[in-house]
C-alpha cells in the first residue's frame, strides 16, 4: 500500500462517480475511460521494481533481478487498444441514440420512452 | 437524493477496495511468486529470438492472446460498420487553409516512416505492431481533418481499408498455421522452424516481425475504418 | 528522485481526472482527456514500460480524443436539425 495505490483508488473512484451521476452519456464514457487508466496503472505499477529497467535485453541485457516484469506490460498493451475498439463502439452507439431520439441526456430519453 | 445514494455507493465500494489494496504485495511480487516472470527474464530471449521481451510474450508467449484481440477489434469494428450502414455519402468537408495542407504534405511521410520504423523493429525496440498500426490510423484521421473526407476517401478507398483489414486477419492466421504443416503446435514460434537469426539483428525472432506486420495492417485499417465510419454523414434512407 | 517524479505526475494527473469529471462543459472535459492520456503515458516511461507508454500516447492523447470530439460535433445542438 503506497501513495500511487491510494491515487489509483482515488482515479477509480472519481470515474465510479462520474458514472453513478452525470446524466449525460458522453459524460459517462469519460468516466468509463478513467476507470479503465486506474486499471491499467495499476497493472503497469505491479510489474515495476523500484530501481528497474525496461524489459530490452540490448545491447546488453540488464541484472535479472532488475528487469520489470514484462507479462503485465504485454497485458496492458492489449487492453489499451481494446479500450480505444470499445470506447469508439460506445460512442457510436450514443450517435445512433441521438439520431433516434435527438439527445444524449439520460432523464430525457427516459421521458421520451 | 441520488448524489447521496451515489456517494454511499461510492464510499462502500472505495472501503472494500481499499481493503484489496492494502493486501497486494508491493515491488517484490515477481521475486516473490514468480515462476513464469522469472522463466521469461532469463530464458526468454532464446526461446523467442526477440530481444524486446514484452514483444516476445505478446507475439510467442501468449500469441493465443493477441490473435483473440485482434478478433475483439475485428468485432468492434463490424459492430460500428453495422450501426453506420455503408453506401452513404461521405460528409464533404472543406479542410483547413492551404497553408495548413502544404505543412501536413511535409509531415505525412516522415509519419509514415515512423510508423514502419515502430513496426518494422518491434522485436528489438519498443513498438510493434499495436503501436505502429495507431500512428497509421492517426495518419488517415489527420488527413481527414486537413483535407476533408471526400479526399481522403479518394486517396484509400473505403473498400481498401475493408480488403486490408481482412486480408491482414487471414495473414495472421496463416502465420499460425505454417507451424501447423510443420508438424508444432498452432502459432509455435523457433520450435517449428522459423529461423531464429541473431538477437538484436532486424532479421531474428522468427515469425515475429510476420505477426507483428499483420497486426499492424489490422489495427490501422481497423481503427481508421472506425474513425471514417463516424464521420460519415449518416445512415438510413438512401 | 524516481519516486518523487512519480508522486507529482501522479497528483498531475488526478487534477487532470477531476477537471475530466466535474468541468460542465463536455468539450472543456474532453480536452481535459486527452491531457490525462498524455500524463498518464509520462507515467508508463517514468515505470519503465516504453511499449506501453508509446501505445498509450498514441491511442490515449490521439486517437480517443478525436472519437470524443466527432462524437460531440455528431451530437451537438446544432447537428439537430437534420431531417427526418
Amino acid at each position: 500500500m503506497t501513495f500511487a495505490h491510494l491515487i489509483m483508488l482515488g482515479l477509480f473512484l472519481l470515474g465510479f462517480w462520474c458514472v453513478l451521476t452525470e446524466t449525460d452519456l458522453i459524460k459517462i464514457v469519460v468516466g468509463f475511460n478513467i476507470m479503465e487508466a486506474s486499471l491499467l496503472l495499476l497493472l503497469v505499477k505491479m510489474a515495476y521494481v523500484p530501481g528497474g529497467r525496461p524489459p530490452i535485453l540490448f545491447p546488453a541485457a540488464p541484472d535479472a533481478a532488475k528487469i520489470v516484469d514484462p507479462i503485465p506490460q504485454a497485458l496492458t498493451l492489449t487492453a489499451i487498444v481494446i479500450g480505444a475498439a470499445t470506447t469508439a463502439l460506445m460512442l457510436s452507439l450514443i450517435v445512433q441514440l441521438h439520431r433516434h431520439y435527438g439527445t444524449t441526456d439520460l432523464d430525457e430519453l427516459r421521458e421520451i420512452r | 437524493m441520488k448524489k447521496a445514494v451515489a456517494l454511499v455507493l461510492m464510499l462502500l465500494l472505495g472501503a472494500c477496495l481499499l481493503s484489496a489494496l492494502s493486501g497486494i504485495p508491493q515491488a517484490e511480487y515477481r521475486l516473490l511468486h514468480g515462476e513464469a516472470p522469472a522463466r521469461i527474464v532469463q530464458h526468454g530471449m532464446d526461446d523467442t529470438g526477440a530481444v524486446n521481451l514484452v514483444t516476445g510474450v505478446l507475439f510467442d508467449y501468449r500469441s493465443f492472446d493477441t490473435l483473440g484481440e485482434s478478433t475483439v477489434i475485428f468485432t468492434a469494428v463490424a459492430g460500428i460498420m453495422m450501426l453506420f450502414l455503408p453506401g452513404q455519402v461521405p460528409l464533404a468537408g472543406k479542410g483547413l487553409s492551404s497553408m495548413a495542407k502544404r505543412s501536413v504534405d511535409l509531415l505525412l511521410p516522415f509519419v509514415l516512416i515512423v510508423g514502419l520504423y515502430v513496426i518494422s523493429h518491434g522485436h528489438i525496440s519498443p513498438g510493434g505492431g499495436f503501436q505502429g498500426g495507431t500512428i497509421w490510423a492517426t495518419l488517415t484521421i489527420l488527413m481527414c481533418i486537413v483535407y476533408g473526407t471526400q479526399f481522403e476517401s479518394q486517396f484509400i478507398e473505403y473498400d481498401a481499408k475493408k480488403t486490408l483489414e481482412s486480408a491482414a486477419a487471414v495473414a495472421l492466421l496463416l502465420v499460425g498455421a505454417v507451424a501447423l504443416f510443420a508438424g508444432y503446435p498452432f502459432l509455435s514460434n523457433l520450435a517449428a522452424g522459423f529461423p531464429g537469426g541473431t538477437p538484436g539483428q532486424l532479421v531474428s525472432a522468427g515469425h515475429i516481425p510476420w505477426l507483428n506486420a499483420a497486426v499492424g495492417m489490422k489495427v490501422a485499417a481497423g481503427l481508421s475504418l472506425i474513425f471514417f465510419s463516424m464521420v460519415k454523414k449518416k445512415s438510413g434512407e438512401g | 528522485m524516481e519516486s518523487a517524479l512519480i508522486s507529482v505526475l501522479l497528483v498531475f494527473l488526478l487534477g487532470a481526472a477531476s477537471a475530466a469529471v466535474f468541468f460542465d462543459s463536455i468539450l472543456n472535459s474532453i480536452i481535459s482527456l486527452g491531457v490525462f492520456g498524455a500524463l498518464m503515458a509520462a507515467v508508463f516511461v517514468v515505470y519503465q514500460a516504453p511499449d506501453v507508454a508509446m501505445a498509450q500516447a498514441v491511442v490515449g492523447a490521439g486517437l480517443i480524443t478525436s472519437f470524443f470530439v466527432v462524437t460531440l460535433s455528431k451530437t451537438s445542438a446544432g447537428a439537430k436539425s437534420e431531417p427526418e
